[in-house]
């Protein structure tokens, strides 16, 4: 079986959204998005015959375009943060984009992982793991760490989503069998 | 709300935009409430019923779950394409019990029936049952 979902990718400019989920590995040249990018990936959930298709929404982040986009975002299943490790502005600004998240939720239970990138640039990290950790936890997002140059931990989130949404799935299978009539 | 009147469909559901082997389509036009058809995820999410003959329905039944709005569309041909709008409903939230809505249809008749679930009150809805009043 194979469940869908509507994923946003929201985040500060040039975190590296894109390079996330391009899928080639890291995007050699930088180009801005200027509007929202459709990139379906599908994500196998580990030792069931289950999958989930993400249709990610890959909103721009630069704050000019944010409202014309955020018009597009629609109604999210699952949401993906990013900052980029090495600007601390960009990990202040989450709770920001969290708002704006949280505006479309309509009340449902949205699963969301906040994810720190390029994790490669250890020399020049300004956001530490443990903090980030601890505000993720708060918001009730689970927390990675990802750099688009080292494509295996890239899935890593994707698939945590995966996991969450499958077992919302689960859970309102459950909920159908256990019905009163009305 | 149970109405004598109210039958099981002699029909088939010819589409479907999700399927999940353990909760098939089949299972809307089964007559049993206890089995039911899970959409997936996202919004849209339809389907379509095919009677075997033109059948004239006056109103028909909808027993499903976490359901917000839903456009009933229908056509008299022998395929499953141009369809005409026929109503569009918004049902109310049930926490823990069916939703169960008569909808009442300016008499004609149809060889097809798409229901059209455009919003819910959660990721995924469930559609238990549909029955027809001729």
């Amino acid at each position: 079986m194979k469940l869908r979902a509507k994923c946003l990718l929201v985040g500060d400019a040039a975190v590296g959204k894109s390079s996330l989920i391009c899928s080639d590995g890291t995007l050699k040249n930088y180009s801005m998005t200027t509007g929202v990018e459709l990139v379906v990936k599908c994500i196998n959930i580990p030792e069931t015959p289950h999958s989930v298709e993400f249709y990610i929404f890959d909103s721009a982040g630069k704050e000019a375009l944010v409202d014309a986009c955020e018009k597009l975002w629609g109604e999210p299943s699952l949401f993906c943060l990013v900052f980029d490790l090495t600007n601390e502005q960009s990990f202040v600004n989450c709770g920001r984009w969290l708002e704006r998240i949280r505006r479309h939720c309509r009340g449902f239970r949205v699963p969301g992982v906040l994810l720190g990138n390029k994790s490669d640039l250890s020399g020049r990290r300004e956001v530490q793991a443990s903090v980030a950790k601890e505000w993720a936890q708060s918001q009730g997002l689970e927390y990675h760490e990802t750099s688009a140059k080292e494509m295996d931990s890239s899935d890593a989130p994707l698939l945590s989503l995966a996991r969450a949404y499958y077992s919302l799935y689960q859970e309102d299978c459950v909920a159908a069998k256990n019905l009163t009539l009305g | 709300m149970t109405d004598s009147s109210f039958s099981s469909l002699d029909a088939k559901v010819v589409l479907a935009s999700s399927s999940d082997e353990s909760h098939p389509p089949e299972n809307i036009v089964d007559g049993n409430i206890n089995t039911f058809w899970m959409s997936t995820g996202m919004f849209p999410q339809e389907f379509i019923i095919r009677f075997p003959e033109p059948t004239t329905i006056s109103a028909l039944t909808v027993d499903s779950y976490n359901v917000k709005k839903l456009k009933i569309e229908k056509n008299i041909s022998q395929s499953a394409s141009q369809f005409e709008s026929v109503t569009e409903k918004e049902f109310e939230s049930t926490e823990g019990h069916l939703q169960t809505n008569a909808i009442s249809l300016n008499p004609g008749s149809a060889t097809h029936l798409r229901f059209i679930i455009t919003s819910g009150y959660d990721h995924f809805v469930s559609v238990h049952k549909v029955s027809i009043k001729k």
